[in-house]
């Protein structure tokens, strides 16, 4: 996915065992790479685009993921969209989704508490190595060395879309231009695949993403962003530290 | 957002719409019966948001129904709808209170209005009172963190951040 995973298990557990987590954890997570890359010709993906595999015949999470696409698209008013760049690229839902299913195993080998940071999304669950909430800074959209907001979250997910980092690379559907408007969007919420769209379909919607954002505090999503015209913005339930 | 803004207005007055058209067939039972009338609009709220656009045709439909029902409230003048305005029972639900008032004169029901809550989280069923993300002061602080969420980095881009930073002092 062309970017780098920090894995932090704060379980008291013996040090093999610690390695082993993460090393399954990896794995994991570079047999998704294998699988859902545009990059690769032989993933599930690339073969769905070359039209040698229909999306009924793939695997079980080639079809949910597709399935959530979906769901999405629709959730987002199209601004979430896997075909965005015209051939299928489901690579904005699979890295949530697949941080999910990493953290989930780990839950499920005994690591109660521990976070996953992919790239600057992240899923948490339990407590910090200090034995309170996970402090998870909020990168200020101008300044890489600062943090705009530093949130305490237990259990739960961080994501966050912006245009500083890679340009713009996030389009806005309805004008075919590159997003405008925000140059930060951050969603907290229960689950990291939907956090990452709602920022993503927020950021493409520009300003007007501010008020789609209002509403997803009703599903459990909280939100944080910053204007091209350095304006922040709150959902009233962010849990700040 | 243009559109979704339009769509969820046009729910909003399709549910006034169709609360009209319910409450112009009710049963005699006269003012009391703004009562269910608005418990029905309370539990209906949750789906709309979502197909709003896809709602917004069916308002125009209600309100087409409602001038056909004319007939029947006509029929109603008899058994007495009484003139006047009429208030509903104040009604709780998951998001706030809502209240429903009609209007009735020459026995026929001429307006029919709810309130919303104004507090809380309430955009499924009033998108006006929707709350609103809160304008701040930005800052720009360094802090203790366990992790840093930012616009996803490139392989490249990771050595210089402060996510690396932080995974070389827990190494």
């Amino acid at each position: 996915m062309g970017t780098v995973v920090s894995i932090d298990i704060a379980d008291d557990l013996p040090e093999a065992r610690l390695r082993e987590l993460v090393a399954s954890t990896c794995a994991w997570l570079h047999e998704v790479d294998a699988r859902f890359s545009t990059y690769q010709d032989d993933s599930e993906v690339s073969r769905v685009r070359a039209g040698t595999l229909k999306p009924a015949d793939g695997s079980a999470d080639l079809r949910l993921v597709l399935d959530k696409c979906a769901d999405l698209w629709r959730e987002t008013d199209g601004y979430f969209d896997a075909y965005a760049a015209g051939p299928l690229d489901p690579s904005g839902y699979v890295k949530g989704w697949s941080v999910e299913v990493a953290s989930a195993r780990l839950a499920a080998a005994g690591s109660t508490r521990h976070h996953i940071n992919a790239g600057g999304d992240i899923r948490m669950r339990g407590t910090a190595p200090d034995g309170g909430p996970w402090r998870v800074g909020i990168r200020h959209p101008w300044e890489a060395d600062k943090l705009a907001w530093v949130l305490a979250v237990r259990e739960g997910a961080v994501a966050t879309s912006g245009t500083y980092e890679r340009g713009a690379h996030v389009w806005n559907p309805r004008t075919g231009k590159p997003a405008e408007g925000l140059r930060s969007v951050t969603v907290v919420g229960p689950d990291l695949a939907v956090a990452d769209a709602y920022a993503t379909a927020a950021l493409a919607m520009g300003e007007p993403g501010l008020a789609w954002l209002a509403k997803r505090v009703a599903d459990g999503y909280e939100s944080a962003a910053v204007t091209d015209d350095g304006r922040a913005f709150t959902s009233p339930g962010l849990p700040v530290a | 957002m243009r559109r979704s803004t339009a769509a969820a207005v046009g729910t909003l007055t399709g549910a006034a719409l169709i609360l009209g058209v319910r409450l112009s067939v009710q049963p005699v039972g006269a003012p009391v019966a703004a009562e269910p009338a608005a418990q029905e609009v309370t539990e209906e709220p949750a789906p709309d948001e979502s197909s709003a656009a896809a709602k917004k045709p069916a308002a125009k439909e209600s309100s087409k129904g409602k001038a056909s029902a004319k007939p029947t409230e006509e029929a109603e003048d008899e058994s007495g709808l009484k003139n006047g305005t009429h208030q509903g029972k104040a009604v709780q639900n998951p998001y706030g209170t809502v209240q429903v008032t009609i209007k009735v004169s020459g026995g026929k029901i001429t307006s029919a209005n709810a309130t919303y809550p104004k507090t809380g989280f309430s955009g499924t069923i009033n998108p006006n009172a929707v709350t609103k993300l809160g304008q701040e002061t930005l800052k720009a602080q360094s802090a203790k963190v366990d992790t840093v969420s930012g616009a996803t980095f490139t392989s490249q881009s990771y050595v210089t951040s402060l996510q690396a930073a932080l995974d070389a002092a827990g190494a």
